[in-house]
Parts: C-alpha cells; sequence; structure tokens
C-alpha cells in the first residue's frame, strides 16, 4: 500500500489563481505611478505659482514649456488651477487628498516622540496606514515605497554588474538591526525635540529631495545619504538598506507580523528550485515557508515560480515548515525509497 | 600629519557649527534672521512637531518657503523658512491648512484671526536708511503692507511707524528700495 499522502499525482494540483502571477506587474506600475506622482507634484506646483502671479508674459523659453505641458495635463481636471490644484499635495511621507491627510506610521510614531506627548489629530492621519499593514504586512515597501522603486531598479543594475563579471557586494546581516535603528532614530528624536526619523528614511529623504531638485532650486545633504545608500546596496549587501537597516520597514514589519493576507508555498506543486529565494529582495525563504514578519507580499516569488507553487492565504501565521517539494528530487527520492521499502514488506 | 590636522580642525569646527542644539535655536542664536510660517508654533514646539514633509512650500503661491539644509543644525534640518528679502508672505494661510501635525496652526484667512494669531516677527524701521525719513519722500513698505493704516502707518514725507500690530510678514522689507533695506523684520524668538 502507498500511503495516502504520497497519492496527489503532478496533474491533479491546484493551480492559483491566475492574476496572482501578474501582480508583479502592477506592483511595477504602481511603483512607477506613485514616483511619476513626487515628480509631477513639484512641477505642478510650480506651474501653479506661476498661473497665480500672472505670469506667462514674463517666463523663459523654458518655463513657458513646462507652463505649456502642466496646463495641458492638468486642464481636464481643474478649472481654476491656482486654487484647485491644492486637492492633492505632499509625498509618501505625508501628504494631502482633497483636504484628507494621510502620513507615514513613522511619521506619527516619531512625532510623538519628538514631542514626548500624543498628538491625536495628527496621529490619526496614520490609521489607515497603520490598518492596511496590519491587513497586507510590510506591503508599503513593496507597492508604494519611491525609494523601493530606485533600490530595486538598483539591484537589477548590480545583477547587471555581476554579469559582467564585476563583484558586487552580497553580505548578510542580522535583519534585526533596523529595529535597533528604530529604536535609535526614536531616542534620538526624543532626545534632540526634532523629528529625526524622517531624515534617515529613504522614502521620506525621496519625496523631500525631489522636491527641492525641482522646485528649490537644489538638492540637500539627504541626497547624499540616499546616494550612499544606494553604494551600500551594491558594495556591501544587495538591498541592504531595507533588509538591515530601514526604520520604517522595522516599525512597518512590526505592525505587519500577524498580516492576515500573507504568501504560502504550495508544497505539492514545488519543485525546489530555488528562483523564489533568489529573487527575494529580503533574503526570506519562500522555498521553505520561511517568509515571516519582513515579506511584504511583493509577489515577485509568485511571478518567477515555474510551476505556481506560491499562491496567497489568509491566516495570521506562516505555514510551518512542509519540508522539500512534492515535485523535486529530494522528495521523490524519499518517495521512491518508501515505496520500495513498502513493495519489500507488504508481498 | 598637516592635513590630519587640519581635517581635524574641520571636522571639529563643521561638528561645532551643525550642534546649536533646539535651545539654542528657540533661543535665536543663529546669525541666520529667518521667519518661521504664519502661524507657526513657538520655535521649540515647532521642532517637535513639524516632521519636515514640505507641504507647506509645495502649497505657496509666492514661493516664499524654503527649506534648511543643516545650516543652523541638524535639528532643523528640512524644516520651513522665510528669509523676507527674498520673499514675503502674502499671507494666503494654506501652509496652515496644509500642515499636518499643526506645526503650522490653522488659521483663517481673515484679518482679525491674522491680527490676533499670526506672530512671525515685528518689522523696525531703520531711521538712518529710511529715504522718507532723509527727506525724499518714499512709503514703498506702507503701500506693499498688506494691512496697510493697521500694522503700518505713514507721517509726514510718508515717513512709516510700525505698530504692534504687525505680524511679520517681510513684505515691506521685500519691497524696501533701499539697500542695505531700512525696514527689516525680526522673528519674534529673536527679540
Amino acid at each position: 500500500m502507498i500511503s495516502p499522502t504520497f497519492t496527489a499525482s503532478p496533474g491533479a494540483r491546484t493551480r492559483p489563481f491566475f492574476l496572482w502571477r501578474h501582480l508583479n506587474k502592477l506592483r511595477w506600475l504602481i511603483l512607477t505611478i506613485v514616483f511619476a506622482m513626487l515628480v509631477l507634484l513639484p512641477l505642478l506646483h510650480i506651474y501653479q505659482t506661476y498661473v497665480a502671479a500672472h505670469a506667462y508674459d514674463l517666463l523663459s523659453p523654458g518655463e513657458t514649456r513646462l507652463y505649456d505641458v502642466m496646463e495641458w495635463i492638468a486642464a481636464p481636471f481643474v478649472s481654476d488651477p491656482a486654487a484647485d490644484l491644492d486637492a492633492v499635495k505632499g509625498n509618501t511621507w505625508s501628504g494631502s487628498f482633497w483636504g484628507y491627510k494621510i502620513s507615514d506610521p513613522l511619521a506619527a510614531v516619531g512625532q510623538a516622540a519628538a514631542g514626548l506627548s500624543l498628538y491625536w489629530p495628527f496621529l490619526l492621519t496614520a490609521l489607515v496606514p497603520v490598518a492596511l499593514t496590519m491587513v497586507f504586512g510590510r506591503f508599503f515597501c513593496g507597492w508604494s515605497c519611491p525609494a523601493t522603486f530606485l533600490y530595486e531598479l538598483n539591484s537589477n543594475f548590480a545583477s547587471w554588474l555581476r554579469w559582467a563579471g564585476i563583484r558586487v557586494g552580497n553580505r548578510r546581516f542580522d535583519k534585526r538591526i533596523k529595529y535597533g535603528v528604530l529604536a535609535l532614530g526614536l531616542i534620538l528624536s526624543a532626545v534632540s525635540g526634532s523629528v529625526l526619523a524622517g531624515a534617515i528614511y529613504p522614502p521620506a529623504i525621496i519625496g523631500r529631495e525631489i522636491y527641492y531638485t525641482i522646485a528649490q532650486g537644489g538638492f540637500g545633504v539627504g541626497t547624499v545619504f540616499f546616494l550612499g545608500t544606494l553604494l551600500f546596496d551594491i558594495l556591501v549587501a544587495r538591498r541592504g538598506f531595507c533588509r538591515y537597516l530601514c526604520p520604517g520597514g522595522a516599525l512597518y514589519s512590526a505592525l505587519g507580523r500577524y498580516r492576515i493576507l500573507r504568501i504560502r508555498r504550495v508544497a505539492e506543486s514545488c519543485n525546489d528550485c530555488a528562483k523564489c529565494n533568489v529573487v527575494c529582495e529580503f533574503d526570506l525563504d519562500p522555498m521553505r515557508d520561511g517568509f515571516g514578519q519582513e515579506c511584504n507580499n511583493c509577489t515577485a516569488c509568485i511571478a518567477i515560480c515555474p510551476t505556481d507553487a506560491l499562491t496567497f492565504t489568509l491566516r495570521p501565521s506562516d505555514y510551518p515548515e512542509q519540508g522539500p517539494g512534492h515535485l523535486g528530487q529530494r522528495y521523490r527520492a524519499a518517495r521512491q525509497a518508501r515505496e520500495d521499502t513498502v513493495r519489500d514488506v507488504a508481498p | 600629519m598637516e592635513r590630519r590636522s587640519f581635517l581635524q580642525a574641520l571636522i571639529a569646527s563643521a561638528a561645532a557649527a551643525a550642534t546649536p542644539g533646539t535651545a539654542a535655536l528657540a533661543a535665536g542664536r543663529s546669525s541666520l534672521r529667518y521667519l518661521r510660517p504664519p502661524g507657526a508654533l513657538p520655535e521649540e514646539d515647532f521642532l517637535k512637531h513639524c516632521i519636515h514633509c514640505g507641504q507647506c512650500g509645495e502649497v505657496c503661491p509666492n514661493r516664499c518657503i524654503k527649506y534648511f539644509d543643516l545650516e543652523i543644525g541638524w535639528e532643523a534640518i528640512d524644516t520651513p523658512y522665510i528669509i523676507p528679502r527674498e520673499q514675503g508672505c502674502i499671507l494666503c494661510m494654506k501652509c496652515g491648512e496644509v500642515c499636518p501635525t499643526d506645526a503650522i496652526t490653522h488659521i483663517e484667512r481673515d484679518v482679525d484671526a491674522i491680527l490676533g494669531t499670526v506672530n512671525m516677527g515685528h518689522a523696525r524701521v531703520d531711521e538712518s536708511l529710511c529715504l522718507s525719513f532723509q527727506g525724499k519722500t518714499c512709503g514703498v513698505c506702507y503701500r506693499a503692507c498688506p494691512l496697510p493704516d493697521i500694522a503700518i502707518y505713514v507721517g509726514r514725507l510718508e515717513q512709516p511707524h510700525v505698530t504692534d500690530e504687525c505680524v511679520g510678514c517681510g513684505l515691506c522689507e521685500r519691497s524696501c528700495i533701499q539697500l542695505p533695506q531700512a525696514i527689516r523684520v525680526f522673528p519674534e524668538r529673536a527679540a
């Protein structure tokens, strides 16, 4: 007799909903849109000031072109650009949409630490991101962080370098370092009385620095810091800042520990090819069910899986390790051994 | 060896320049004369509230709000400021509307509300520089003031006199045709 756990044949396995493997493209689209918005909003702001100043005749040719392009973009949506374009302002660190304000949880925590008090009108602006994080985990890092957009391109660049034979850093550190960075940032905020957590948080830096570069005449020290993190990612550790140092990533990871929506492996479909582990930007272990609180549901592993062995599930914890994939060498060898022993014993 | 000691001196002076502390900032000990946006909390509270998001500048129709880098210390990095000689505040009050933390409190765009709550600074006239006080009738500051006859009134030869009602928007300093400017706004924290 063959034991019942081994009866599932490859043809009978259930496949995940077909759209899941295309979510990675949707994610890139969203990342691109968020980044494009961060570029567009300062340009629209400049356009607004030109309109408010009735300055069209005074503009230089380059400024006139900017005015015309922004007018073309904004005209379908607004009747009075100087006033109506105020509806959407800000960046992913803190923004306002038609009067509704939404802020990064790290901004809320950092401000509470700096003021050593709870200022509820502001803390409540982080409520929606916190609730979403508790359901979707660290999704901000994968799906909307403007720094992720650049960091993932940077990772791709590093893999080209590796392909060209140039050595890039691939060191590993303890992922818990970032919780220390978060604690340190909050302590520094409390001691200095200034919200410094945002000064070492790439998405906040990117939002500000793009705005400074476009509308304020030049970038600041934040750009230097961000370029440093890009170099760190290439020279020391792949995606090192997000994995090991980002204070916001630490906060999101902690909030998303018991997230409802998570990725899981279907062991029956897995062939142990390890592509998921290689593609995972956060150095997780999807091939052995090791997602944990660091997973940002980016779906890169789902997209790359050749046997459709990764899918979503709704449960507040990961599946315990399910062992080797049923289509893989190790599992089949073990099954063969088991069948041989069964055949030896049965007759 | 010389280079090393030079570098050490450089780093030490940079560190000293970069760390005045919020208390020093609050006392206005920076040599840079800057204003905070209208409705901003007192300096120390302001730094505790401001999350450096940049929305006040992005909503400012006059583009008068700029952002510090490390000029006055790392506590004030990315906080908004106004240099009135570069661009004054037109008191549109949009920055307070958009500020998520109320580091800049929301104030209605209404004369009474502005007079009662905005306190960016106070204009002072240097009579030795002012053209009107030199007998050359000018009056530009009076005409630039958004609160004429309330914050500033003119006497003989358009000589300006600033009242206690001045909220410190800086439009007079922006418009002053003298160089160095005869009317300047001094932030309240430095008073």
